[in-house]
């Protein structure tokens, strides 16, 4: 089941998750077999590893990127989702 | 004690072959033995002393860290890591795409190892931990199958990344939960904050290494690092013997601490946020 919230801002408000460049894939699996959340899926076809679970990713996690050989994952900038993070919780009651 | 030095033997990248050539010029810069990782992994036992003997360097060509994984399994002691695509990233200048080293693979070969012994010359930083924290006294239990996570009851804060801090007399002392000690199993390597780094709430302050993952330590709180437990860089297992304690990774002088702990758990919440976690996986 993924998160609702992160830091009690709504997840799918937080556009944190990895994109695939199937430029560099080699479809190794390594990062589903890693990855405890299901971020990820197989697939039939030419895309054998799909994004299929975004709002599971654990925000500020980057843990599949970082055991990917062909550097082939990335995720967006910290500091956007910080600041979107404390955007939020500056509007909390 | 001596040195070793294990690379990997990536002949399919660019980045093995800087990888290996770093290890090679940095053998000879800094007198280390070279630990062959083919021949490591078919007979051990041809490197049994020299690993029982030496502190380890490994150079990894790319983010698959075979080098880092091979020392790992054989629990092998290791004092510094090199990953060479991170050096890629930072260098700004890629890497010519053939597998002979051209110019640019030989010029970042011998940053690397310029780097790696400006790193083992540098004279260790006094950073003594700057207050008593006590053990904790007592712990709110989450249970999921066969396993236990521990949580204290008080004083400890925490972020949804699995990262605590305690705060005393303006220092935060920051290190990681038990249930992430026991997700990543033994750790083995502390590549910690420069002393005097500044850092954001949800920046990044160093990162731990298992066999089975590289963990990305986002801290719970923003201000200057002024101090990193040596006792862990020299013994990672301590992580897993006592996290909240012993185990502890850095010290952060505050700089916004009343803003900080809005973004922050406090145990019983962080308790239920383990549970969640546990369950899904």
């Amino acid at each position: 089941m993924a998160e609702t919230t992160f830091m009690g801002v709504p997840r799918e408000k937080i556009s944190w998750f990895p994109t695939i460049d199937y430029d560099k894939c080699t479809f190794s699996m390594e990062s589903d077999t890693f990855c405890p959340h299901h971020v990820f899926e197989r697939r039939e076809g030419d895309r054998k590893l799909v994004v299929a679970n975004p709002n599971n990713c654990v925000v500020f996690c980057r843990a599949c990127a970082k055991t990917c050989g062909p550097d082939a994952i990335s995720f967006p900038g910290k500091p956007e989702t910080i600041a979107l993070i404390k955007r939020f919780a500056s509007k909390r009651p | 004690m001596k040195r070793a030095i294990l690379s990997c033997n990536g002949l399919d990248k660019p980045e093995g072959s800087v990888a290996r050539e770093a290890a090679i010029r940095g053998a000879d810069a800094t007198g280390s033995e070279i630990v062959c990782p083919v021949l490591l992994n078919r007979a051990p036992a041809r490197y049994k002393k020299v690993l029982s003997d030496s502190l380890l360097i490994v150079v990894d060509g790319c983010s698959t860290r075979c080098a880092s994984k091979l020392a790992a399994r054989l629990e092998a002691k290791v004092e510094r890591k090199v990953l060479v695509t991170d050096a890629v990233k930072a260098s700004g200048q890629p890497l010519e795409s053939t597998l002979g080293l051209g110019p640019k693979g030989l010029a970042l070969a011998q940053s690397i190892v310029d780097e790696l012994v400006r790193k083992l010359n540098a004279p260790a930083v006094a950073a003594e931990p700057a207050a008593e924290f006590e053990t904790p006294a007592e712990y709110l239990a989450v249970t999921h199958d066969k396993f236990e996570f521990r949580i204290p009851v008080v004083d400890y804060m925490f972020n949804e990344n699995d990262v605590w801090v305690r705060v005393l007399d303006g220092v935060a002392r920051v290190g990681i939960s038990d249930y992430m000690q026991q997700k990543l199993t033994d750790i083995n390597y502390f590549d910690a904050p420069r002393i005097d780094a500044a850092v954001e709430q949800f920046g990044e302050l160093g990162s731990l290494e298992s066999a089975k993952a590289v963990f990305e330590i986002v801290s719970p709180i923003g201000g200057t690092v002024t101090a990193v437990n040596q006792a862990v860089i020299d013994n990672p297992g301590l992580i897993n013997e006592d996290p909240y304690g012993a185990g502890w990774l850095v010290e952060v002088k505050l700089a916004a601490w009343p803003q900080d702990q809005e973004l922050l758990l406090e145990p019983a919440a962080y308790a239920e946020t383990v549970k969640r976690k546990a369950a899904e996986e």
